[in-house]
């Protein structure tokens, strides 16, 4: 049985998003797994542009503990 | 001109007195470094994501200013970092010049208009709970009709077996 794969697409070139703000947690956590780590451009889908601009707010958002470094896993 | 903004977290268990103070000791300092502040305004009370000399809650402050004398900002970094009150800070470049903000002041019409909405909300979902369960109620109905039917036909297999015998 043949899988069939979903399309991928750049959230932000999607929606017009240009800068990401470090602040905006509730938008970055969508690009980080439940333990906290920042998800692979290959999972999300994110353009390469967008990636980089990510992982700095992401960061960024870490340093000011708006973010955890490192969180429990579910399982 | 470049314009930044520095975001820093207060103790949140001071008084909002000593934190308005706070705020004007940092706003003194900054204007040393002859940079002009746009805002400056408390973010709100956070849940730290990791806790920072044992403290889980913070005050977060946001700073936004076009900067100034730029070889002074190593001394307000430097200020800011032996400060005991500021658990800790952090200053970025913006891309663009940042907008005043301006509060949102809640008139009392609205205010009501909120909680009117919200009794509506309240009444609107209790009748769909109320709804809920009555289609619960049928689900279980049909359930135990379907296993009837289920019964019954077991029973004529078993029939129709015996009549083979």
């Amino acid at each position: 049985m043949a899988f069939q794969q979903r399309n991928k697409f750049c959230y932000f070139k999607e929606n017009g998003i240009n800068d990401i703000d470090y602040k905006d947690v509730k938008l970055l956590r969508r690009f980080v797994n439940d333990q906290g780590k920042i998800m692979p451009r290959r999972v999300t889908g994110t353009s390469a542009k967008m990636h980089r601009k990510l992982v700095r707010a992401i960061k960024r958002s870490r340093a000011i503990a708006l973010m955890p470094y490192v969180e429990k896993g579910t399982d | 001109m470049k314009f930044y903004e520095t975001l820093y977290i207060v103790d949140a268990n001071i008084e909002n007195k000593s934190l308005e103070k706070e705020m004007d000791d940092v706003g003194k300092e900054l204007a040393k470094t002859k940079s002009k502040i746009i805002n400056h305004r408390v973010w709100g009370k956070k849940r730290l994501a990791y806790a920072i000399q044992r403290q889980k809650y913070g005050s977060f402050i946001i700073l936004q200013y076009a900067g100034g004398d730029l070889g002074k900002m190593p001394d307000f970094d430097t200020w800011m970092k032996l400060n005991n009150s500021v658990l800790r800070h952090m200053t970025v470049a913006l891309s663009e010049e940042p907008a005043v903000h301006i509060e949102e002041e809640k008139s009392e019409q609205d205010n009501e208009k909120i909680q009117q909405q919200d009794t509506e909300n309240v009444e609107v979902e209790g009748d769909k709970k109320s709804d809920s369960a009555s289609e619960n109620e049928n689900e279980s109905k049909a359930d135990s009709d379907s296993i009837q039917v289920e019964s019954e036909v077991v029973k004529e297999e078993q029939e129709s077996v015996s009549e083979e015998d």
